[in-house]
């Protein structure tokens, strides 16, 4: 059985320029994720949880350390396979949706598989399966901007999962809906996570993410302040 | 999802925005059509009208003709040269004649002037500019020896009326001064004083008698083609079936006429020059719009290609926007150009009010009357111009869509 986590971050720090000021986001901080894992980064805002996201998500790169998604040296890679890397291996779940408002729901979820180069009616019939999975078959046809807040968050989400990503990033993916949207795409992260085995990795400070996280990673400062594993 | 059908769907987001580019495209069409269909009239206008003023689009003649134009240098066989062009296809007339100086006296003065010596049986008002524009009288027929036709002007010079007698004298194949006499048939007026008081037509005969050329002999053969702009590929075909006759040559108009040639040249240029200028100035413009909209989805752009978009497939993204952006102005181009172009090919605007009737350029007579003609090519020319222009515009925001990196992209949202 291969043990090397899906993600690590080995002494990672990531220091901005800011005009002559040099401002450090995260400091030496190290962490793992196994496949499977339904964990949170929080903390308060600007403790680092999104430049952690960039940074597993290959988005970013570390100042000092590295990054390691399954046990690939990002560092090694050039911009094109990072970008092959994001499209097959990483799913993103944004605060604002941010679905292309000029694409339907079908549309913006088979944006991932388009890139992939996945024939018209394989990835339709995958996009409309996935659609079904998040309550969203019904709609598929419309643009973003017919849709609620809730069902943007669900159709990002389906983006994310149709092509079967090692891990799923969201960043802060219940802050812009209401209590009751939040708590169904919460549930419905939580079921894809137990039935297909999905990885998920957030950043937040919703206490309704942070009820349902299995794995809770405290950070103040760009630092790792307290590691919880629940039960 | 296809990049084109995203790229023409987010050009039809800010739909306003787009349009007014796209009619600023629309614009560049327009002006470039105007002033290539106007050149493209003018200057097959000019050439066809250097071309019946008495050397054609094509002429064969003695090599050394061209250079030093005595009438030693002679085609001795200018029937059978006649007939071998006629056969060429592109050719629509070949017409033999004999042109030189001399000098013309009437009982009351003398001028210097050109004659063209002419077949009358062969000579038809359509390749011979005299003749359609006689006033008086008319050309001399076949059984008149001695007719003449003369210059409007000339006639008042020497005080000429039709059946007055005109003494020309010149220099014959030998260099021996020759009189001739001939009576006036007819009086032409083309409108250029400068011709009308130089040019004298007589018969093909007559020169021949008079200069002791042989019977077939003649100082060259004008050939007309249905299309000037084939005047180098036919001279190509004549001249292959020359090759091995060193006292024949054949030239096109250009040759025959650098003057001509030269004004329409150095016009082009200038043409070509505007056109260029105002090309980019409408780039800029487009090259404008195209970063507008650029910078204000770089949050976008960095969604895409966080979902895993190649640097070069935003490139090409921002590119396919720009060559929508073309199509599009062009397709509109086509729409407010048609009419403009439709009433300027069949009406025109006249402009011999300002410039007066009697216009010419280079010595040849320009019609005062300005309109339209687009030649394929022309418009091809055009079409691919405005729309590598638009793509050419489209490059630098395409490059700047591209180069950023996901997470400076994401920083802007």
């Amino acid at each position: 059985m291969n043990n090397t986590p899906l993600v690590q971050l080995e002494n990672v720090s990531r220091i901005y320029q800011q005009g002559k000021v040099q401002v450090a986001a995260v400091t030496e901080f190290s962490l793992d994720v196994q496949a499977g894992e339904f964990s949170v980064l929080c903390g308060p805002s600007g403790s680092g949880k999104t430049t952690i996201l960039n940074l597993i998500g290959a988005l970013d790169e570390p100042s000092l350390g590295r990054v390691r998604l399954e046990g690939r040296d990002l560092a090694e890679l050039g911009r094109s396979d990072l970008a092959r890397l994001r499209r097959d291996r990483i799913g993103f779940v944004f605060q604002s949706y941010n679905l292309n408002p000029v694409l339907t729901a079908c549309e913006n979820a088979e944006f991932v598989l388009a890139l992939q180069n996945i024939p018209k009616a394989q990835r339709r019939q995958r996009v409309m399966a996935v659609l079904a999975e998040v309550g969203m078959a019904e709609l598929a046809q419309r643009r973003p901007d017919e849709l609620s807040g809730g069902q943007q968050q669900r159709v990002a989400i389906a983006r994310a999962i149709v092509s079967h990503p090692a891990i799923v990033l969201a960043d802060e993916p219940t802050a812009n809906v209401d209590s009751a949207t939040a708590d169904a795409i919460l549930d419905l992260m939580v079921r894809l996570n137990q039935e297909q085995g999905i990885t998920f990795l957030f950043s937040t400070h919703d206490q309704r993410v942070m009820d349902r996280a299995r794995r809770l990673i405290h950070l103040r400062d760009g630092r790792l302040e307290h590691d919880e594993v629940r039960g | 999802m296809q990049l084109t059908t995203m790229a023409w769907r987010t050009l039809m987001r800010n739909k306003r925005r787009s349009v007014i580019t796209a009619f600023s495209v629309a614009f560049g069409v327009l002006l470039s059509v105007t002033f290539t269909a106007s050149s493209d009239y003018a200057y097959t206008n000019m050439i066809n009208t250097s071309a019946v003023m008495g050397l054609g689009h094509l002429s064969v003649e003695h090599p050394d003709y061209q250079d030093t134009p005595t009438l030693d240098k002679r085609l001795l066989d200018a029937e059978a040269v006649q007939q071998r062009a006629l056969q060429t296809p592109g050719v629509t007339a070949a017409q033999v004649r004999i042109m030189g100086q001399a000098m013309f006296a009437s009982g009351a003065k003398s001028v210097g002037g050109a004659f063209i010596a002419i077949d009358p049986g062969q000579e038809t008002p359509a390749h011979n500019i005299f003749l359609r524009t006689l006033v008086e009288g008319q050309c001399f027929s076949a059984d008149e020896e001695h007719g003449v036709v003369v210059g409007a002007k000339m006639a008042e010079k020497l005080n000429l009326r039709l059946g007055k007698k005109l003494i020309f004298t010149m220099t014959d194949k030998d260099g021996e001064l020759v009189s001739e006499l001939g009576r006036v048939s007819g009086i032409f007026k083309t409108g250029d004083d400068s011709v009308d008081g130089a040019v004298v037509l007589f018969p093909l005969a007559l020169a021949r008698k008079g200069l002791g050329y042989e019977p077939n002999a003649a100082s060259l053969v004008a050939i007309f083609l249905s299309d000037h702009r084939a005047a180098k590929t036919i001279k190509g075909k004549l001249a292959g079936l020359w090759a091995q006759r060193p006292d024949i040559g054949v030239l096109t108009w250009q040759e025959s006429q650098p003057d001509l040639a030269g004004l329409i040249a150095v016009d082009r240029l200038f043409n070509y020059l505007l056109q260029f200028l105002v090309g980019l100035v409408i780039a800029a413009g487009i090259m404008n719009t195209l970063l507008m909209s650029v910078m204000e989805r770089q949050w976008e752009f960095g969604i895409m290609m966080a979902l895993g978009m190649m640097p070069g497939q935003v490139v090409r993204l921002v590119l396919l926007e720009s060559c929508w952006l073309g199509l599009l102005g062009l397709a509109l181009g086509v729409i407010i150009t048609t009419p403009w172009f439709l009433y300027m090919a069949r009406i025109g605007i006249d402009f011999s009010g300002q410039i007066g009737k009697d216009y010419s350029a280079g010595g040849v007579l320009v019609d005062p009357v300005m309109k339209f003609r687009l030649y394929r090519e022309s418009a091809m020319c055009i079409a691919a111009a405005v729309f590598s222009l638009t793509m050419v515009a489209g490059i630098f925001p395409a490059f700047k869509a591209g180069r950023t990196t996901p997470v400076e992209n994401l920083k802007q949202g």
